[in-house]
């Protein structure tokens, strides 16, 4: 595990000075926002990224469910923190981005609150699983909150489409009239390979501190053992 | 090149959270590392 955190720790830097280069030089300045728009290529990232993160929680939350492998439980709490670190980084460029586009700091938009959302469940399943410790029920029980609080990831991603909003529409995907011109296009779909290179790397390291704390937890228990 | 302030506000934060969480996890697996050689001497002392 450590030799691939090497690796990919490597390939993270070289992906992110070519990021930043492509973001800062290669893409052009967008005619209506301007200069600021670029904010835009770690915005959309970090939602992706923090979507992935949760998608993985809910994925691990099943497993831990059907084979009650603490394992899986530990990479679940793993993700789940690194998703909402993730959340975090977009509830924070959106409203500096919001504010000369939109002349808001923050509105009560339907993508907006349910990121909001979104962001209070998984903080919400961090403290239960704190709080929790070893628990089986606990475990059990914030499993089943990750996988409900899952529900909110789509829902997060249709608002646009669903609600009128004054959120962007969305430029991948998107209906007529959307979409991003090919250097802005490319720039965006390279950042978005490193942010994924930069969620692996981080649940790796976060991974290996989980196993130091099993580490911890089977060698307490050895030596409670050993005093018998 | 209106707004740089903002831009630069936006990727400053980004890279304060990353590495403060970055650290974060250093400093906890630092502190586990410290509590594992303790446990492996009170292991070897019983």
């Amino acid at each position: 595990m450590e030799r691939w955190t090497k690796w990919l720790g490597l390939l993270l830097l070289v992906g992110m000075i070519l990021n930043l280069y492509f973001i800062f030089i290669y893409a052009p300045i967008e005619k209506t926002m301007g200069i600021v728009q670029k904010i835009f290529y770690f915005h959309v990232p970090s939602a992706f990224a923090a979507f992935l993160a949760f998608f993985v929680v809910a994925l691990f939350s099943v497993a831990f469910l059907m084979k009650r492998n603490y394992f899986y439980d530990r990479i679940s709490y793993a993700s789940a923190e690194i998703g909402v670190m993730f959340t975090t980084i977009v509830l924070v460029t959106g409203p500096i981005w919001a504010k000369p586009a939109w002349n808001t700091w923050w509105s009560w938009d339907p993508r907006l609150t349910t990121t909001l959302i979104l962001w209070f469940i998984y903080i919400g399943y961090l403290v239960l699983r704190d709080f929790t410790g070893e628990d089986e029920r606990g475990a059990r029980f914030a499993a089943v909150f990750a996988i409900v609080g899952f529900v909110d990831v789509p829902i997060v991603y249709f608002s646009i489409r669903w609600w009128r909003t004054i959120h962007p529409q969305p430029v991948l995907m998107g209906g007529e009239g959307s979409g991003l011109a090919p250097k802005m296009l490319f720039a965006l779909m390279f950042s978005l390979a490193v942010f994924l290179i930069l969620y692996f790397y981080l649940l790796l390291t976060r991974l290996r501190l989980e196993k130091a704390r099993m580490d911890v937890n089977e060698m307490k228990k050895a030596i409670a053992l050993q005093e018998q | 090149m209106e707004n740089l302030g903002y831009l630069f506000a936006g990727y400053a934060v980004v890279w304060l959270l990353l590495f403060g969480y970055m650290f974060s996890i250093a400093k906890r697996q630092k502190q586990l590392e410290k509590e594992i050689e303790l446990l492996k001497d009170l292991k070897s002392e019983n």
